[in-house]
């Protein structure tokens, strides 16, 4: 069986996974103290929830402090370990399963029909679907714009020139908040598929083994759409013939 | 009890929730606080590693004075006032390893250089309000004091109930740390730490100590009052 994701992708996942749980619960928990954008004395134009805390099951850090230093331990976790990442797939090349190729959207589209049940057959794929691809490739864009955006909310003056660039500090904290959000609704939307159409890759980025014949193009499986895998019968040895 | 995939795999997921729950809203693990630590010190490393008397808080065009929703606090049951009549007339000591200690007036602080600025405040809590300060320089009342080559930090204590914040001597020294008696042109009121306080962009708003009564310059640091309960003592912007 073919190892389908090398063991730098499949630690740094995880790795990413626990350091992208403390940093969204802890930023929640950070972002309680103030749940709002406004400058004092003024007004903010496009956050419709200022003032409602939100639920303390859904942070961490147990009070601002504790948050706070959860918050820059974290961090350095989440760059270096994407850092990593991101270096690898460069050297290594896995970078061309994921950036956008010629066809990307018609190919997304042909997903998005063959997902509604428009289209009968899977469409033909690489490593990932265009989906897939479109998704993987997003993530560390949003990634990106939320460590510029949290140096930016750390650094207001000493790296007030990047503060500036993205509008303030009101706007800054703001940009932080949606790319947070962004990279939330990506992940659930992942976990969500991991479970309704390919659990078996949750093997694959654990141990790295996966079988291709599983696979959803090979199950022509859509989400909650289960498709056992076509079990080969070897046929029954026949008793010999009496002579 | 047999233990097949499916099985194994439902057992992970709910031991994994329950985890996560049982985290929610926590501190964590003892044993982290240790590596938080750490973490803390690498960061303020980079802090002093970035910091810079040359970058300078300009406060956005079209940003509004805060004014009457400039937040206020203070550490004592009620706002803390200098009472003369108790207490004498308000003075703001200089000491620690200076060569002149210094026992000044408010008269005699409002006769040095007077610097007004339009700076933001930064709040630990995430929200930042812009005001008009005016004062003059802590490195004006350095010069002045005469501080020696080996102090390394500085105290800002009040008469707020004891508070009081320790800072490294570069950001004490910014040009946009001031001394401030002055608010949008106007005296400091007793809300924003009269008769006078410490005032920077440079660092987050506790580390800003208001009702100033003592400036002591040190070898070593000393904590402070927010500091001590955890918060970061760096606190730098």
């Amino acid at each position: 069986m073919a190892t389908r994701h090398h063991w730098i992708v499949r630690v740094t996942h995880w790795v990413n996974a626990v350091a992208l749980t403390i940093m969204v619960t802890s930023g929640l928990r950070i972002f309680n103290a103030y749940p709002a954008f406004a400058r004092k004395g003024q007004s903010f134009c496009c956050y419709p929830f200022a003032g409602k805390a939100i639920p303390a099951w859904l942070t961490f850090g147990g009070w601002l402090a504790g948050a706070r230093h959860w918050h820059f331990a974290a961090m350095w976790v989440l760059v270096i370990n994407g850092l990593i990442y991101l270096g690898f797939i460069y050297l290594h090349g896995e970078w061309r399963d994921l950036v956008p190729r010629r066809g990307q959207l018609r190919d997304a589209w042909e997903m998005t029909r063959f997902y509604l049940f428009v289209r009968p057959d899977h469409p033909l794929q690489g490593k990932h679907n265009a989906l897939q691809r479109g998704a993987y490739f997003t993530l560390p864009i949003f990634a990106a714009l939320a460590v510029i955006s949290g140096i930016a909310i750390w650094k207001p003056v000493e790296l007030g020139w990047l503060t500036a660039l993205l509008g303030g500090y009101v706007w800054a904290r703001y940009w932080h908040f949606l790319a947070m959000l962004a990279i939330v609704v990506l992940s659930f939307v992942h976990i969500f598929m991991v479970f309704a159409v390919d659990p078996y890759s949750l093997r694959s980025i654990t141990t790295g083994g996966y079988n291709e014949a599983k696979s959803p193009e090979a199950r022509n499986a859509r989400p909650l759409w289960w498709k056992r895998p076509a079990v080969e019968h070897a046929a029954a040895p026949s008793a010999p013939e009496i002579e | 009890m047999s233990m097949n995939r499916r099985r194994f795999f439902a057992l992970s997921g709910a031991s994994v929730t329950a985890a996560f729950l049982a985290a929610c809203d926590s501190q964590g693990p003892d044993r982290a606080q240790s590596l938080l630590a750490l973490a803390e010190r690498k960061n303020e490393s980079a802090g002093r590693f970035l910091f810079r008397h040359t970058s300078i808080d300009r406060v956005s065009r079209g940003a509004v004075l805060a004014g009457s929703a400039f937040p206020a606090y203070y550490v004592s049951d009620n706002v803390p006032v200098w009472d003369p009549a108790s207490r004498g007339p308000w003075t703001l000591e200089v000491g620690g390893l200076v060569d002149r200690p210094l026992r000044l007036s408010l008269d005699d602080v409002l006769r040095m250089p007077r610097t007004t600025q339009r700076v933001n405040h930064f709040c630990v809590e995430g929200w930042n309000a812009v005001a008009d300060w005016t004062g003059t320089r802590l490195s004006e009342l350095a010069k002045l004091a005469g501080v020696r080559s080996t102090a390394q930090y500085v105290d800002f204590a009040s008469f707020d109930d004891g508070y009081h914040e320790s800072w490294d001597l570069a950001s004490a020294m910014h040009p946009q740390t001031l001394i401030a008696y002055g608010m949008d042109g106007r005296m400091l009121g007793p809300d924003h730490g009269a008769p006078a306080r410490v005032h920077s962009p440079v660092k987050l708003g506790y580390k800003n100590t208001k009702y100033l009564v003592r400036v002591t310059f040190m070898a070593e640091r000393n904590g402070g009052y927010w500091s001590d309960q955890g918060y970061e003592w760096y606190g730098g912007t």
